[in-house]
């Protein structure tokens, strides 16, 4: 079983890895925004499809990220680009045990609305603050090398599959996440730390998040608050993750490559991405009430196809 | 001191209109039990629909409030059924998918205004204008004591049909039990949708007011969105009574917060605000039943 899995996962990695080789700049920035919003809508699914917890204020974990590397790029710190990442990803688990602690006490809605507010209010404080360069933004020394990002973040990607694969998907942490997304009385019934774990969670999640936010500063060289902070981010990442599936692995990756290309197609044709909102809005409303469990519902057969794929390969591996 | 009666003042008459913005929200919620993430977009498009009657009709908003109410109800009473089917359906988590399904038509509503009108502000003139009423050193607009004037009527209102017809009646019955209103044979799906359109067509109409006095963009939206959130949860979810006094208080708040604080810190206190009332008493401060 594992070999097939492993095989497959080869295999979409090579081709992806192989892809610049046939794009133009163009549409390789295409490919890198696709690698940024299947990390983030990665991230974003262990709060909101693993642990069953909404949070309307991922935005602000991206931001944190940005403004990590950007600050930390200024003149006068002059840290070097791969130093700041961490720093990044620390602060935002940090911030996000700080106040997941308390904030994930709050059930459903509650806690949708207490992370929406907790977002806004670190958006308009960088708004006001000197320090972040307020709603002028900041810039970041420019590196103009498409296919180094493109390579980062698809690195940055893969191992954010990675993570949830081995830390999520196949080990106790992820059984109690999904065991308190179930019932969280009868998993606390159980002896399972509840708090710690959606804390836990939370902060794996917010550093993922950062993580791409210091890439995405980087990569497009100047931020100002509404780029990187503004509540358009949060949208994407939920619609990308109900549109593929929460609490799936692959879900999130589906949806966010189905989107962006919307997204890039609808600015290509129309000069702008005005429509792309509405759509974005029809597409939850759409899924919300036909198709609840995401496009990878749709691919019943799947299992089936991999069990056949199995048994092909392991009859081969037997011959050799 | 003149300053802060002045700040007061503002307070209060905004803060009653944010109070009537929250009540068809809190009826949503205490019959429904879906919080709806749109409210804010309501109150947009009803601010543009008042500006529409201006422009294509001619009629002014005092006028078109009413007509405006009625169309936004009937759009509610359409949309109410896919609320109920969603918040009732057997869904993994049906209080968070018809959370997301509201939080879909917000998007499309903000987006959609985006498309368009793009990003301008409009703005819907009155007839109603005219010197300031003068209170000793407190000068109050007359549109906003319209304004005001207005929504009160509208809550009043809503409070007279909730406790004096038999409709308000299974309508508390059905906040209380919806198990137990249903036996009673209170049709509950319908007076669902029933209710939601009441709280679309309030909403919207609320929309009309505020446009007067500001002008309506694309983005007023998320504003009140936070507004009425900020209101719902300082008076406990559902609660109506509540409300009243939460209102009053937002308005002041944001008032007070402007003229001495700065404008731009206001939307940081008001969403520090809710988030510190969230985690230190999530059931609201004012906490009563419907």
């Amino acid at each position: 079983m594992g070999l097939t899995r492993w095989l497959a996962g080869v295999i979409v990695v090579a081709v992806l890895a192989a892809l610049p080789l046939g794009l133009d700049a163009y549409s390789l920035r295409i490919a890198t925004g696709v690698c940024m919003w299947a990390g983030l809508a990665c991230a974003w699914n262990i709060v909101g499809g693993y642990a069953g917890y909404i949070s309307f204020g991922h935005s602000a974990f991206f931001g944190i990220g940005a403004y990590a590397t950007a600050l930390l790029m200024q003149r006068g710190m002059d840290w070097p680009f791969f130093a700041t990442l961490p720093v990044g990803l620390v602060v935002a688990a940090g911030v996000a045990a700080v106040i997941g602690a308390p904030t994930m006490r709050l059930r459903g809605s509650y806690f949708a609305i207490a992370t929406w507010a907790f977002a806004e209010m670190l958006l308009q404080l960088v708004n006001v603050l000197d320090v972040t360069g307020g709603p002028g933004g900041l810039s970041v020394p420019p590196y103009l090398n498409e296919h180094f990002f493109y390579y980062l973040m698809l690195a940055a990607a893969v191992i954010a599959y990675l993570a949830v694969w081995v830390l999520v998907e196949r080990s106790r942490f992820g059984f109690r996440l999904r065991a308190l997304r179930d019932h969280e009385p009868a998993a606390e019934a159980l002896g399972i730390r509840t708090t710690l774990v959606k804390v836990q969670a939370f902060a794996l999640s917010a550093g993922i998040a950062a993580v791409f936010g210091g890439i995405y500063a980087y990569w497009v060289t100047f931020i100002d608050p509404m780029s990187v902070m503004g509540g358009e981010i949060t949208d994407q990442m939920v619609v990308m993750v109900l549109l593929g599936g929460l609490g799936t692995v692959w879900g999130p990756a589906l949806g966010a490559s189905l989107l962006w290309l919307t997204n890039r197609m609808v600015w290509s044709a129309l000069g702008d991405t005005a429509i792309y909102l509405p759509i974005l809005g029809v597409i939850i409303v759409a899924v919300v009430l036909f198709l609840p469990n995401g496009l990878v519902s749709l691919l019943p057969g799947l299992g089936q196809l991999r069990r056949r794929g199995h048994r092909l390969l392991t009859g081969m591996v037997r011959k050799l | 001191m003149d300053l802060f009666l002045q700040a007061l003042a503002n307070g209060v008459l905004i803060g009653g209109i944010l109070a009537c913005l929250t009540i068809g929200f809190q009826l949503t919620f205490g019959v429904l039990h879906v919080i709806d993430f749109a409210v804010g977009g309501w109150v947009m498009l009803g601010g543009y629909a008042g500006y529409w009657a201006l422009t294509l009709l001619g009629l002014d908003p005092f006028i078109s409030l009413p007509l405006v109410a009625v169309v936004f109800a009937l759009v509610g009473r359409a949309l109410g059924p896919l609320i109920y089917h969603v918040r009732t359906s057997r869904y993994a988590r049906p209080d968070l998918m018809a959370l997301a399904l509201t939080f879909g038509i917000f998007i499309f509503m903000r987006g959609g205004a985006l498309w368009l009108w793009s990003f301008n502000s409009r703005n819907v003139d009155t007839a109603i204008a005219g010197p300031a009423i003068q209170l000793g050193p407190v000068a109050l607009p007359v549109l906003r004591v319209v304004a005001f004037a207005a929504a009160a009527a509208l809550s009043l209102a809503v409070f007279l049909f909730l406790y004096r017809t038999r409709f308000g009646l299974a309508v508390r019955a059905v906040a209380q039990s919806r198990e137990n209103a249903g036996l009673m044979g209170v049709d509950v799906p319908r007076l669902s949708a029933q209710v939601y359109a009441v709280y679309t067509g309030l909403t919207a109409g609320v929309g009309v007011l505020l446009a007067t006095i500001y002008s309506v963009n694309p983005d007023v939206g998320v504003r009140y969105t936070l507004f009425a959130f900020f209101v719902a949860v300082l008076a406990g979810l559902g609660s109506v009574g509540g409300v009243l006094v939460a209102g009053l208080f937002l308005g002041v708040v944001e008032s007070l917060v402007a003229i001495y604080v700065g404008i731009s810190y206001s939307h940081l206190v008001i969403f520090g605000a809710l988030y510190a009332v969230l985690l230190i008493s999530p059931q609201g401060i004012l906490r009563r039943g419907l």
